[in-house]
């Protein structure tokens, strides 16, 4: 029996994640997911005003800052009891849909398909082509996803002043509204932007993809034209069901969304799954069916992430952050709190999104053969499919009706939650505000459901479950850990948590009383 | 011959990583392709294997590969109490990292207010600080007397995000032999010489003191909405974001993202003021006449500022 420890710092994931995986025999037998930054948000959020949320928050990640932004306006929405007017809410739902957009394009063509241009994969058949595709800096895909995503950007500068970081979602609505003139813009932009992507990425019109509802129906497509095998949704497929990217990265086959993008008042926008929201709140448990979502179901770990124990697990409107470093050699080993759901570990993100909402295709696929790498990163670069022509329709409707919003008044007292469906999936903010100031703020990120560490119970996170088990040929290049990982799309910036006031004390032990 | 840029991100957002994806005419790939840049590392866009990435940090850090320029994104992480712990590559503090790879690089840039001043994490637990600066304080991490190996202080590009096309106007600048005169936060007057307030929309209200005192009224957000455009240096409502915008266009106040002391410990969306008046005016002007000249302009606005019916 041959036995290794690999340490792997992974990048282009957005901030700092390195893998520890024991390796036996060539195989992953225990991997251990470690978050290497702390930030401290909360101690930076206890004590500001009210709607200070909003400039800090959406600097926690420059990824998902429009994610954090809706989040902090949604708690703001709920303690002060405002519904923002319908196309507050239909501009909101807009800016939030195109940073999806841009973020899976760039996370499937600059970040997770460089692994398939990893030198592990050169006696490949379809290396050549993937290299002449998706090598950094020079692939033509890569090279066209950061000229075309940035029109993307542009619409959200449009509607936002600037991006990433603007506060521009406020309780009440938004602090503006765009003229009929910039909402056209904007529809040329997405237009633009859905032509490129229908051409490049689906070789078919989104209506034609829309057809593709089971694994053979996709194989049906796949083999129907050359167009749909040579966009890079074909090829990708094709480079990663010929790689065996299917077979790795199983996970803990529960996921988890907090549902997002409430549907305006009057849309005619239907949600997929029926409902208020275009995408449905919802946990689904290994092998059953979707069971409703209860946000006092939320809880947080701590035994091993790097802060002071608690005795139980806390929910977010309890819960504290107070470091305490101990270094290589403890339990504790990570960053990243560990989140929970009825006391499970539960995978989040467009996968989870697409099966809670009945998605016929994905549901199909992970019926077959479970979840894997292969399908997570599927459902990433199908998702802009999906929200496209929703997009389109609130962007009319939001020119329709100039009121954008209704003054909440000041906000001095209550408890509130924001909770949405971030890029990378379920992202809750907990708000306490105490005579115009915020008393508490917790924050359960994406990434913290799944790249958490081991909870108290000894259960390893979504991604340490996914890593047990996957094949690892070369120790030195160990491209599979990255394809299981990335195919997550962690972003591990938005681990950051909060610190209390506390002295260093002894060699990297903080936060003692 | 090309140039090398290694890439560094320390207690970051990667914001501005993801900002110089917007750059445009040339895009970033094409920039560094006309300017003959060759991009060592990037965390969110090589692929090296971890070992590949070692053995370059190797290379570099013991001088036997050149390094012409470092770019360090995001605030160096000290804490906790000066070990660095909170931020660490392979086990080690990050900061070691920037020390070393700071002595060999001829260029030091430090991109965005957090690697310039500390931002976000500078009065945290986390003690940031920026590469020559915390905060108005020269020193921060590589001291006051920090060099380059070619002789420079640390460049400071503050802004939260620093615009793209001031990165790319340094990157060109270094590439092409032209100097960039420094103000006294050792940044470039070119983009932090004129205040967010010029170039905003929002000027006319401003003149003649139209306010808005809730969001969404149209007006300039100065006097009640903590608008930091008057005081705060940088190039927003010149470059503009995506070439379209800004926040003060569109009403949200600017935060003076760009100032050493981002982010300010008083509220964002409320103006300091005793009877109405901000305590901090624009900047460079005298009080008694500033108000004089306000009450002034005020009973002179005309209707079409007053009675608005476009967007702004
Ligand atoms: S909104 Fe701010 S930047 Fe714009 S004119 Fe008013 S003070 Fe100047």
């Amino acid at each position: 029996m041959s036995k290794l420890m690999v340490n792997v710092p992974l990048n282009r994931v957005e901030g700092d994640l390195e893998i520890r995986a024991e390796i036996v025999d060539g195989r992953v037998s225990e991997a251990w997911a470690c978050g290497t930054l702390y930030r401290g948000f909360e101690r930076i959020l206890v004590g500001r005003a009210a709607l200070d949320g909003l400039v800090i928050t959406p600097r926690i990640c420059g990824i998902c800052t429009t994610a954090h932004l809706t989040a902090a306006a949604r708690a703001l929405d709920a303690i002060a009891g405002t519904a923002p007017p319908a196309s507050a809410v239909a501009i909101r739902n807009v800016a939030l849909m195109a940073e999806h957009i841009q973020s899976d394009l760039r996370h499937t063509f600059l970040m997770f398909a460089a692994d398939l241009v990893n030198p592990a994969y050169a006696g490949e058949p379809l290396f050549e082509e993937a290299m002449r595709r998706y090598e950094p800096f020079r692939g033509e895909t890569a090279i066209e996803t950061i000229r075309e995503t940035k029109k993307l950007v542009e619409l959200l500068t449009i509607v936002g002043g600037q991006w990433p970081h603007s506060s521009f979602i406020v309780p009440g609505g938004l602090v503006s509204v765009s003229s009929p003139g910039d909402l056209l813009q904007c529809r040329l932009l997405l237009r633009r932007f859905r032509q490129w992507y229908q051409s490049r990425i689906l070789g078919c019109a989104i209506e034609r993809w829309a057809e593709v509802r089971s694994t053979a129906d996709l194989d049906r497509w796949l083999e129907e034209s050359e167009a749909h095998r040579n966009g890079d949704l074909g090829f990708c497929l094709r480079f990663m069901r010929a790689t065996g990217l299917d077979q790795i990265g199983r996970g803990t086959g529960s996921f988890l969304s907090f549902g997002s993008l409430d549907l305006p008042g009057g849309t005619a926008v239907r949600a997929p799954a029926g409902g208020g929201q275009f995408v449905p709140a919802g946990f689904l448990a290994p092998g059953g069916g979707v069971s409703e979502f209860h946000e006092e179901k939320v809880t947080e770990h701590v035994a091993c992430s790097w802060f002071q124990d608690d005795e139980e697990a806390r929910h977010p409107m309890r819960g504290e952050t107070r470091p305490y470093a101990t270094g290589q050699e403890s339990a504790k080993y990570s960053w990243a709190k560990a989140p929970r759901y009825e006391g499970s570990p539960a995978e989040t993100g467009p996968l989870a999104e697409a099966l809670i909402a009945g998605n016929p295709l994905f549901s199909d696929l992970v019926r077959g053969q479970g979840p894997n790498v292969l399908v997570r990163q599927l459902a990433r670069l199908a998702r802009p499919a999906e929200l496209m022509p929703a997009m389109e329709t609130w962007l009319s409707e939001a020119a329709q009706d100039p009121t954008f919003y209704k003054t909440p008044g000041e906000i001095t007292e209550g408890e509130g939650v924001g909770l949405i469906h971030a890029t990378r999936g379920a992202l809750g903010h907990w708000v306490r505000i105490e005579q115009g100031t915020i008393s508490h703020y917790q924050i359960v990120t994406p990434t913290a459901w799944n790249a958490s560490p081991r909870d108290g119970g000894g259960a390893p996170g979504p991604i340490e479950q996914a890593l047990a088990g996957t094949p690892v040929r070369d120790a030195a290049n160990p491209v599979e850990l990255g394809h299981v990982v990335r195919s997550f799309d962690p972003c591990l910036v938005c681990t950051v948590h909060a610190l209390q006031r506390g002295r260093s004390a002894g060699r990297v032990i903080v936060g003692a009383l | 011959m090309s140039r090398t840029l290694y890439w560094l991100q320390c207690g970051s957002c990667g914001g501005d990583s993801m900002a110089l994806l917007s750059m445009e005419s040339p895009d970033f790939t094409e920039l560094l392709r006309i300017l003959n840049i060759e991009v060592l590392w990037h965390p969110s866009l090589s692929n090296g294997s971890p070992d590949h990435h070692r053995r370059l940090l190797k290379e570099l850090l013991s001088g036997d590969r050149p390094l012409d320029i470092l770019c360090v994104e995001g605030a160096v992480v000290r804490g906790p109490g000066g070990t660095g712990m909170y931020n660490t590559f392979d086990a080690n503090p990050k900061k070691d990292l920037v020390s070393g790879l700071a002595k060999r690089a001829k260029y030091v840039i430090a991109v965005g207010t957090c690697a310039s001043f500390g931002g976000i994490g500078a009065d945290g637990e986390i003690e940031a600080t920026g590469l020559q600066f915390l905060k108005r304080a020269r020193g921060g991490f590589l001291g006051a007397g920090f060099t380059s190996a070619e002789g420079h202080p640390v460049m400071n590009l503050p802004g939260c995000p620093c615009h793209y096309d001031v990165v790319g106007g340094v990157l060109t600048a270094l590439s092409l032999g032209t100097s960039l005169p420094l103000d006294e936060y050792n940044a470039p007057l070119e983009w932090y010489g004129l205040l967010v307030h010029q170039g905003c929309v929002r000027n006319e209200y401003h003149e003649y003191r139209v306010e808005e005192r809730d969001f969404g009224e149209k007006g300039c957000l100065f006097f009640y909405r903590g608008c930091h455009g008057p005081v705060a240096y940088g190039p927003c409502n010149k470059l503009l974001w995506n070439r379209r915008s800004s926040k003060t266009r569109i009403g949200v106040p600017c935060h003076g993202c760009t100032e050493p002391d981002f982010p300010q410990p008083y509220p964002f969306f409320r103006t300091r003021a005793i009877a109405d008046v901000p305590l901090e005016l624009p900047n460079g002007v005298d009080r008694a006449h500033y108000l004089a000249y306000k009450a002034m302009a005020a009973a002179a606005a005309p209707e079409r500022l007053t009675k608005r019916k476009t967007r702004v």
